[in-house]
């Protein structure tokens, strides 16, 4: 409760700011003292002064270095006269026998400031401007000594005593340690890579970012600037060292982890509170970043001590909470979330945000009502987390705290169109929502959209600039799904035109977007110089040392310039997150529109630009679509090689989808292989990955079954895959799957044509084109428009004509966006018209044939489609044979004969991956 | 069996050794148990009987359980034998020099006399010293390091030399049960519960007269699995660990029956009866409780444990007198103990004056920050306040100092109502009755906030209602609540059928009310409507013996029943137009 007053000890004098002090002394003698001056040149002093201005500057950080460390440093600063330093540093420390010698030292401290007023001081001395860094510093550390009591000299006294016998024990580990540092080092570049946020932290940002204006995640609210001037680096470095402290806790072993081990040690003098709010919104920021990578029983352990240490600091709840939520652990998850809000009334943390506001006397309830619907969402509970949803607007309406509202609106329609809801009545029944009341009629879609627009209104109003962002790309993706219907259409007047319209997707991608110009012309106030100093200090223990001022290294400099623009101008996380979202949208969008190239570059961009700061399931998805694209347009092969760069990366993920891709793949594969066994085993697997729960996991239950139906249509059961695609289509139609009903349609007319009964199947065709035309699916139509002309044929020969008119009319789009499957198909196909067209002579025309009959069998053959591929060779066979060529029909047979033999028996043995 | 002579003889030894190992309030543990022991007729001395005068009126009051002999279960054990003191003439004077600092509270000191001492008495007093001394200074830490963010976790210095002496000692055999108790305390300090009862095991087993090596074992039994697994020599000292640590798993009717079975070699033990009174209390015997405290009183007047829970029984009765009395009189005896302030606190929250009421339990947690009962009752006045975050807060701490406090979890969910969420309070409110599950009171919470307007769960409350019913509801708001449900959503017959059940238990427990006229109306109206005449016309009878609104009801029902009686023939006759 009394855990935010800042009191005056918040600059406590630690063992660190002693041996800084002591440096000091050596860089501005004061005249009484008769050291002698050791520096051999002018360059040594001023590095040895640059090198203090950054330790001054970092040590209100949480951590500090050991006694240890700071002689590495030196080591590197000091050059060849570093073993002066740490032998006069360590010489100095062991000249501390009694308190009395630390007030005697303090006394000392004073001779080394520069009175205000003199200005008689001698030429040859140094002299501190007590208002400079350095100065100011001094007076602190004297500052904060006076003040403390006897009992306090002497616990510093003991902690010092500590301090220096951990450097004296690890002394003699010196060199091995050097190694271990670089080896981390190293760690942690690599690492850099696997940035990768998980797909909750929308969701949690969303929760933090409910706090108000001040936004979570670019953890360097102005607040915090002024009290901890030096504390908070952008984002980008404090993800460093958090890896590093990972890396560190997973190389050692998991008792006694790096991170551990330094918070014990600085168990003797605790930070100050705006230290350790700060220190904790970094440790949530790495929880998310990394996932669940990063071992969850180690950041456990220590939240454990932090806990010890400081009792009434609650946000270790919280992170406990975010921590547990990472690891789905539901229980623990959902005590640490309602213990957090107990203590704190969900203001500790925000409060520090918002310090003029205030929180009113009931505290912020509202915001863990907020907490516990997403959390119920993300471990799959929709109709719990309605509930307490709908329990959070009505406490927001009552505190009228608008911010609250507009990101528990926007959750609201997040989950309503994430989870297959089939009727709202259901589940608001009686509860009721003002937003939602006077819409009780209204379908989801509807109930979906009028949410977002007024958690978007509300969020405009309140200048919640990433809320509005990703309002917009919530927006888009619904526009994106859903034909777009007045919300009252009543009587003949009301003008309805059915289909999806991509231009307004594509402008509230675009405003989406806009984040990133308004941030740049914010981004000014971020940059402070402790960022800097600290990347100084980075710089210092990068492995190979080299004097980072010196002038001979140009090459070197140039590149720390570069590291210093990369920091200048880093974008908050949660800023370059929804612009990743937007890229990454745009290429969902454009997969559904059917153009693959673009579809594409837009994930490329993405993994290029966004990849590393992204949240991991962002990343992972992009990683997919690029796998699914060399799936459908490279083959298997580099398919299966991908994929198994990607698990690497992202199985520790939870809820990944990586596994999920790779049964697809496995799928798809046996398929064409004509292993039909392994085909079905893959199916059912990917079915037992859904959730059982009503509504939850829709994507997955509808992808599961559409394969079942495509397995069950490969082993000709026609009538039991026709049963599977009705039951998946009603499901569909029960939870407004619009797109997949289009695909759905074309697996029905497909299992007709391929069960011989091609009047029955063109309906279906038909509905799935229209379909296609109103959601704007150019390729799936283009497919659905080849099957429809595949049916058309199967009526008899005498409509080859029209079924090439329209496979004419598919082929700019099948042929530019197609995948290896399409093309073959369309190619094979337009061979088989000409060739039961009467009016063709294969003896006159055969190149025609022929060439798209090669095409065809090129592109089988890359995708392993034995079936196909074994038809393709046979119609060539047959054409040679009709033109008289034998080596060649010889040939072609020889291949149809191994393809058939293939498809007949399915090696068992399964590809690699499996 | 065990003689009562034998225990007598027992525990006089007994004390005598616990006192020369300065564990003193395991000594008085033992001490107040030899007094209530009863005495043989035979050496009846004046003296003897000074402390029984007076006791006896409890059992008499209640005496209609039969006690059970206590020859029945006690099945002698191979009686551990009283070990021999060791003559220490040699190290004595530096020992008894070690004590006498010990008693002035000056452990390092003595720990410093016994520096070289090796008999076992010594090394454990040396030892145990030490182990104070850590502690006191840890004590003083806590509150030298107190940061802006809460205590800092000051730990005994001593424990890790403690521990390897100790385990040393352990490893050669060289170690006494003392010294194994003080293991057994190390450990549990050090986090290593397992170990730390395996060796409290293995100390009560050999030396089972150490009260205070009981309850650091009992404090270390979380659930009756672990209570079970334990491998304890049977003794008589046991079935005291037996009641006390039932207790505190909340099976108050075993430890009752391990107490009432004790009774019989300790029929005038303060402490045994105080036990009693903490069960029975548990089991919401308010009356009962109150004499046994009374009479609890009158033979220790002085004594201030437990007394906290005599003012919350006062406090329940509203007994603002007796409550005044019991406070003065603590607060003189003295007034810097937890129990001395949280019963000040209670009295003033009976007297309606919240913010003293506060600063007293606030008073109560300064002295023990680990105090329960303080911290639900500080958040029962937050709530009495209307400060609801604060009262959460409170809750919250006594939630998590003993998750098992089922008043706490009921009072978060209670907060959380106030505020309007009642969503969120369900989830408390689970857990309470998780805790608690046959007490309708907290069912009957629970089916309210089902019921709230915000929810609007019918079936769901319906649900806890009945539940509540089962449990015995004593105020009987659930049978009436059932009724209106059922009756809300057009259920007659079970709304019928519930107010039938509601009237019954009025007329059993002699009350009337508006419950009563409602649940006469309805059944009237609604016999009548299902044309039982008969007995719609016993329900309207009765109404008419009320005056109001309702008497006029029943007389306007009345003659439709009697016209519809009489009316009948002649409604048939409409079809037949004369």
């Amino acid at each position: 409760m009394a855990g935010l007053t800042r009191t005056a000890g918040a600059f406590a004098v630690t063992p660190h700011k002693i041996s800084v002090c002591i440096l000091l002394q050596l860089y501005a003698p004061s005249a009484q003292m008769s050291l002698p001056f050791p520096f051999s040149s002018i360059s040594q002093h001023n590095r040895l002064g640059l090198y203090l201005l950054s330790l001054t500057k970092s040590c209100d950080d949480i951590f500090e270095p050991k006694l240890e460390d700071l002689i590495n440093q030196l080591r590197e600063v000091g050059e060849d006269m570093d073993a002066w330093l740490t032998d006069h540093l360590t010489n100095r420390f062991s000249s501390l026998t009694s308190p009395d010698d630390l007030l005697n030292f303090f006394n000392d401290m004073r001779g080394i400031l520069g009175s205000l007023d003199s200005g008689a001081a001698q030429d040859d001395q140094i002299i501190l401007d007590p208002n400079s860094n350095l100065g100011m510093f001094v007076r602190r550390c004297i500052l904060a000594f006076n003040l403390l009591s006897f009992e306090g000299v002497c616990h510093l006294f003991t902690s010092i005593e500590v301090y220096c016998r951990e450097a004296h024990s690890s002394s003699a580990q010196y060199d091995e340690s050097n190694d271990n540092l670089e080896s981390l080092i190293q760690h942690d570049q690599m690492d850099m890579e696997k940035y990768i946020m998980d797909k909750a932290t929308e969701e949690i940002e969303l929760q933090k970012n409910a706090s108000g204006r001040v936004p979570f995640h670019l953890h360097t609210p102005e607040a915090l600037f002024k009290v901890t001037e030096g504390l908070l680096v952008t984002r980008k470095e404090k993800s460093r060292t958090n890896t590093k402290k990972a890396e560190a806790t997973q190389l050692a072993c998991a008792s006694s982890s790096t991170v551990d081990d330094t918070l014990v040690d600085e168990s003797l003098f605790l930070r100050t509170n705006y230290q350790i709010q700060g220190f904790l919104m970094e440790q949530a920021d790495a929880i998310e970043t990394h996932g669940s990578s990063l071992s969850s029983s180690s950041i456990e352990s220590f939240l454990q001590k932090l806990q010890n240490l400081a009792p009434e600091l609650h946000r270790v709840h919280f992170l406990r909470y975010l921590n547990k939520l990472h690891s789905d652990d539901y229980f623990a998850a959902l005590e640490n979330l309602l213990r957090y809000f107990d203590y704190s009334a969900g203001t500790e943390g925000f409060d520090l945000v918002l310090p003029s506001t205030g929180c009113s006397m009931y505290g912020r309830y509202e915001i863990a009502l907020l907490c516990l619907g997403m959390m119920h969402f993300r471990f799959g509970h929709p109709n719990l987390a309605l509930e307490v949803l709908t329990e959070a607007v009505r406490v927001s309406q009552q505190h009228s705290n608008d911010t609250c509202l507009a990101y528990t609106l926007a959750a609201m329609s997040n989950l309503l169109s994430e989870m297959g809801i089939a009727s709202t009545t259901s589940v608001l029944g009686s509860s009721y929502s003002p937003v939602t009341s006077t819409a009780s009629l209204l379908s989801v879609q509807q109930r979906v959209y009028i949410l977002l627009k007024e958690s978007l209104r509300r969020a405009d109003t309140l200048k919640l600039r990433r809320l509005v962002a990703s309002n917009h790309l919530a927006m888009a993706k619904f526009e994106l799904m859903h034909v777009q219907r007045p919300l009252l259409s009543f009587g003949p007047k009301a003008s309805v035109r059915h289909k999806t319209c991509p231009v307004s997707v594509c402008k509230e991608i675009r405003l989406g977007a806009h984040l990133l110009s308004d941030f740049s012309a914010e981004s000014s106030t971020m940059t402070i110089d402790g960022s800097l100093s600290s990347v100084w200090l980075k710089d210092l223990q990068k492995p190979w040392g080299q004097p980072v001022f010196s002038q001979e290294s140009g090459s070197r400099k140039s590149s720390t310039f570069f590291q210093f623009c990369d920091h200048l101008v880093s974008i908050p996380g949660s800023v370059s997150q929804i612009i990743g979202a937007s890229y990454l949208l745009r290429a969902t969008s454009w997969e559904l529109y059917g153009s693959a190239p673009m579809a594409r570059m837009n994930t490329l961009v993405y993994a290029a630009l966004f990849g590393d700061s992204s949240s991991s399931s962002d990343a992972e998805l992009a990683y997919l679509k690029l796998i699914q694209h060399l799936a459908l347009y490279k083959g298997y092969k580099d398919a299966f090689a991908a994929l198994k760069i990607a698990e690497e990366k992202f199985l520790t993920v939870s809820k990944s989808k990586i596994l999920l891709l790779k049964l697809q793949l496995l799928h798809e594969h046996a398929l064409h292989r004509g292993n039909l066994k392994l085909a079905q085993r893959m199916c059912n697997e990917l079915g037992g990955l859904a959730s059982t729960t009503m509504g939850v996991d829709m994507e997955l239950k509808v992808e599961a079954s559409l394969r079942e139906a495509r397995t069950l249509l490969a082993a000709k059961q026609y009538s039991q895959a026709a049963n599977v695609a009705h039951s998946l289509f009603c499901t569909c139609h029960k939870f407004n799957l619009q797109i997949e009903k289009a695909s759905v349609l074309l697996l029905l007319a497909e299992i007709h044509k391929k069960s011989g009964n091609a009047v029955l199947g063109l309906p279906y065709a038909l509905a799935s084109i229209s379909f296609c035309q109103s959601f704007n699916l150019d390729l799936l139509k283009a497919s659905a428009t080849l099957t429809l002309a595949e049916l058309w044929l199967g009526l008899g020969s005498n409509h080859a004509k029209r079924a090439l008119d329209l496979l004419h009319g598919a082929f700019p789009m099948i042929l530019g966006h197609g995948g290896l499957e399409l093309r073959a198909r369309a190619y094979i196909f337009e061979a088989n018209c000409y060739l039961s067209d009467p009016s063709f002579s294969v003896s006159t025309d055969s190149d025609t044939v022929l060439d798209s009959l090669r095409q065809a069998s090129e592109e089988l053959q890359a995708l392993e489609y034995h079936e196909l591929a074994a038809e393709a060779f046979y119609l060539m066979a047959m054409v040679y044979d009709k033109v008289g060529q034998l080596e060649e029909r010889e040939e072609a047979a020889t291949l149809f004969k191994m393809h058939i033999t293939a498809l007949e028996n399915p090696q068992d043995e399964e590809p690699n991956m499996a | 069996m065990v003689s009562k002579e034998s225990c007598r003889n027992e525990i006089r030894a007994a004390i005598r050794q616990l006192s020369d190992r300065c564990l003193y309030s395991a000594a008085k543990w033992a001490g107040e148990q030899l007094v209530g022991i009863e005495q043989d007729p035979s050496n009846f001395t004046p003296s003897n009987t000074r402390f029984q005068r007076g006791s006896s009126s409890i059992r008499r009051r209640f005496s209609t359980i039969s006690t059970p002999q206590p020859s029945a279960g006690f099945s002698q054990p191979p009686a551990t034998p009283l070990p021999q003191e060791e003559d220490e003439v040699i190290d004595g004077d530096l020992y008894l020099l070690a004590k006498s600092y010990f008693d002035c509270r000056e452990y390092r000191r003595a720990s410093h006399v016994l520096r070289d001492q090796m008999s076992n008495k010594s090394l454990f007093l040396r030892c145990y010293a030490l182990y104070l001394a850590g502690e006191k200074r840890k004590e003083e830490e806590m509150i030298e390091l107190e940061g802006p963010l809460g205590k800092s976790d000051a730990i005994n210095r001593e424990l890790v030399s403690l521990e390897r002496e100790l385990s040393a000692l352990k490893r050669t055999g060289a170690i006494d049960s003392f010294g194994l108790y003080l293991y057994g305390v190390v450990l549990k300090e050090k986090g290593n519960e397992s170990l730390a009862r395996a060796s409290l095991v293995e100390s009560v087993n050999s030396y089972p007269w150490n009260w205070s090596a009981w309850s650091e074992l009992q404090s270390l039994c979380t659930s009756i699995e672990i209570l079970n697994s334990l491998n304890l020599n049977s003794h008589w000292m046991k079935e005291f660990f037996l009641g006390s640590a039932y207790q505190e798993l909340r099976m108050h009717g075993e430890s009752l029956a391990k107490y009432e079975y004790l009774q019989g070699i300790f029929s005038f033990s303060n402490y045994i009866q105080a036990q009693t009174a903490k069960a029975q209390y548990s089991l919401r015997e308010f009356d009962q409780v109150e004499i046994m405290f009374e009479d609890l009183l009158r033979n220790d007047p002085y004594r201030v444990e437990d007394m906290d829970l005599y003012s919350n029984v006062l406090y329940a009765k509203e007994a603002c007198a007796a409550l005044s009395f019991l406070a003065h009189k603590v607060f003189l005896t003295d007034k810097y103990r937890p129990e001395s302030c949280c019963i000040v606190g209670n009295y003033y929250s009976l007297k309606g004056q919240h913010e003293k009421a506060v600063m007293y339990f606030r008073r109560a947690l300064k002295l023990n920050k680990k105090y329960l009962s303080a911290w639900t009752l500080m958040g029962h006045e937050y709530v009495e306040m209307k400060n609801t975050s604060a009262a959460v807060d409170a809750y919250r701490r006594a939630v998590d100092v003993n998750p098992c406090d089922y008043r706490a979890w009921y009072g978060l969910g209670q907060a959380y109502e106030m505020m309007g969420m009642p969503f969120y309070a369900l989830h408390y409110f689970r857990k309470s009755i998780f805790f608690l599950p046959n007490d309708s009171r907290l069912w009957i919470a629970m089916a309210k906030c089902y019921q709230s307007e915000q929810l609007h769960m019918l079936e769901e409350a319906i649900k806890c209602y009945k539940r509540a019913v089962n449990c015995g509801d004593t105020e009987g708001i659930a049978l009436n609540q059932l009724a209106k449900l059922h009756q809300k959503l057009g259920r007659n017959e079970e709304a019928a059928f519930y107010f039938e059940k509601d009237l019954e238990r009025m007329d059993a427990e002699g009350l009337e009310g508006p419950n009563m006229f409602e649940a006469l109306v309805f059944l009237a109206t609604h016999l009548k409507t299902n044309k039982k005449f008969d007995e719609a016309e016993v329900y309207c009878t009765r109404l008419l013996d009320y005056s109001g609104p309702e008497k006029e009801k029943a007389k306007s029902l009345l003659r439709g029943i009697r016209m519809a009686q009489t009316d009948f023939p002649s409604m048939d006759m409409e079809h037949f137009p004369l």
